[in-house]
């Protein structure tokens, strides 16, 4: 498989697992409130995370099927923003004992996700750059 | 380590994204291996040397 069909297949497999994670929020959003027993609310609440497994399973091929080079800037780029949302995070949760707002767990996952795409913006900047 | 793959890649003529395509990795690969960024496996290495027919000593040189 070429490189441009490696990436047009993760970009088609991601694109399908979010697809398919926007409709199970908006379904489980709209059913969990009706319902009465608590167990099976919790089941349909926590439903998004099979697509969002779908998701990580096509990050993961991904990284797999990518040549050496780009596995290693990939892995270096996820373990640096995963460092940067841990040390904010950590920050973030002493600042709440000094009083700032409590924050929902939801906030972790954009900050990383965002600090991800920031590094990966300024690694393309530098090596076109350099080119 | 030292290479010469963007004298070889000049000397025939191609973008790197045309050696990119021929050996099957990204052109940010070439890119990165061109200026010292990055030195490839053994695999790249060869599919270097088999692409330019040059042997990967001729290639790629050791820093000292």
């Amino acid at each position: 498989m070429s490189h441009k069909a490696r990436m047009s297949r993760y970009f088609l497999e991601l694109m399908g697992a979010m697809a398919l994670y926007v409709a199970v929020v908006a379904a489980a959003t709209r059913v969990a409130p009706g319902m009465g027993s608590a167990g099976l609310k919790a089941l349909v609440c926590v439903s998004p995370m099979l697509p969002i497994a779908l998701v990580i399973w096509a990050i993961a091929r991904h990284f797999r099927r990518v040549d050496e080079y780009l596995r290693l800037a990939m892995l270096e780029t996820v373990a640096i923003a995963a460092a940067v949302t841990a040390g904010a995070s950590l920050t973030y949760g002493f600042l709440e004992n000094a009083g700032l707002p409590k924050l929902s767990m939801f906030v972790v996952w954009p900050v990383m996700g965002a600090v991800w795409f920031l590094l990966a913006c300024i690694r393309e900047f530098r090596e076109r750059r350099q080119g | 380590m030292k290479n010469c793959v963007r004298e070889l890649r000049t000397q025939k003529n191609w973008t790197q994204q045309e050696v990119a395509d021929r050996i099957d990795v990204s052109r940010q690969t070439i890119n990165a291996i061109e200026t010292g960024r990055y030195d490839p496996g053994l695999p790249m290495a060869f599919a270097l040397a088999r692409l330019f027919r040059k042997s990967i000593e001729e290639i790629f040189e050791a820093d000292r």
